[in-house]
């Protein structure tokens, strides 16, 4: 399931440079809170307590409210425009969420798609909390794929809270690779 | 409607049990709420010829949304005091797009007596098939 998307363009031996390092940093632009909590159960018509009953969740063993576990992701977003930020221009191209392994990482590939993830939970998110996550780049594999020739490429996503407690965990495996009539070297 | 007054414990999990599959139709509006909501804004979730230019059928549903309907999922099943400790690997096998529904079920593969731990199978599919594969880890608390 190719998708065609973005990608800095580079050699392998830059793309090597970047394994093992922090690739990117971004704090979310709102911190946890009802309103968002509310905004994100709707359309999944997720009915579920511990995210709007302050009584239900301090029964379930929380503090107050937290926030859904996999809600994470959202708080770890940067804003799309913020005060200072320039204008948009007309014509401007849509604004992509940072994945500094696809944009930030150069790589000799025009194309990418994801093609696992998972995530592991464990501080919980709590009202008022501020979600920072650091990406690093902790493996590549070269491979050859009926889709072309590229690497598996794998962003570690840390997510932590303002008191630096790790809240989750995220590894995404990502291919970039050249279609194979563009692929040969 | 799901009871919130009820809590499935440890003890009463039984391997190859199967949860109570969620189902939540794709309209457009939905998935453009959901954008919304969830903050990925990349254009194929909600820009028709945006994403049909990338190869896909049409706006599709996003990661994002995908995890939280199985956290939906698992949520409803195992209660208030259960605790998901991690979902994945997750892998996309076909687009969820605009105009279908996607079901959410889910299995129990094994039970650890040590750390009250079960593994779940979880799947998703529309009628085009098979959509979604992933694990789901949940601890439940234990009966006294």
């Amino acid at each position: 399931m190719g998708k065609p998307t973005w990608g800095k363009w580079g050699t392998w031996e830059e793309t090597e440079a970047f394994l093992g390092k922090q690739v990117g940093q971004n704090t979310g632009a709102d911190d946890v809170e009802k309103g968002s909590i509310r905004r994100w159960l709707e359309p999944k018509e997720f009915d579920c307590p511990l995210h709007y009953d302050e009584e239900a969740a301090k029964c379930a063993g929380h503090e107050g409210i937290v926030a859904p576990s996999t809600m994470v992701f959202t708080y770890g977003i940067p804003a799309y425009w913020q005060p200072g930020d320039p204008h948009a221009k007309p014509g401007d191209p849509p604004k992509g969420i940072p994945i500094p392994v696809i944009f930030d990482v150069p790589a000799p590939c025009t194309l990418s798609f994801a093609s696992d993830i998972e995530v592991e939970f464990f501080a919980p998110m709590r009202i008022n909390d501020t979600i920072t996550c650091s990406s690093r780049l902790t493996d590549i594999k070269h491979k050859t794929l009926k889709v072309g020739k590229g690497a598996f490429m794998c962003q570690e996503d840390t997510y932590t809270n303002q008191a630096g407690e790790t809240v989750a965990v995220s590894r995404l495996t990502i291919f970039r690779f050249v279609p194979p009539d563009k692929g040969d070297e | 409607m799901t009871e919130w007054d009820k809590q499935l414990y440890f003890d009463d999990v039984v391997v190859d049990a199967e949860l109570e599959p969620v189902s939540i139709p794709l309209s457009l509006q939905r998935l453009v709420m959901e954008a919304g909501a969830n903050r990925d804004l990349s254009s194929i979730h909600h820009d028709t010829e945006a994403a049909v230019a990338t190869g896909a059928p049409g706006v599709y549903m996003n990661t994002y949304f995908i995890m939280g309907m199985i956290e939906r999922l698992v949520r409803e099943w195992m209660g208030l005091q259960g605790q998901i400790k991690k979902i994945g690997p997750l892998r996309m096998k076909m687009f969820n797009c605009v105009g279908d529904t996607v079901v959410f079920r889910g299995k129990v593969r094994q039970k650890n007596e040590e750390n009250h731990l079960v593994v779940l199978d979880i799947q998703s599919e529309t009628r085009n098939g098979e959509t979604v594969t992933a694990e789901a880890t949940v601890c439940l608390p234990r009966r006294n």
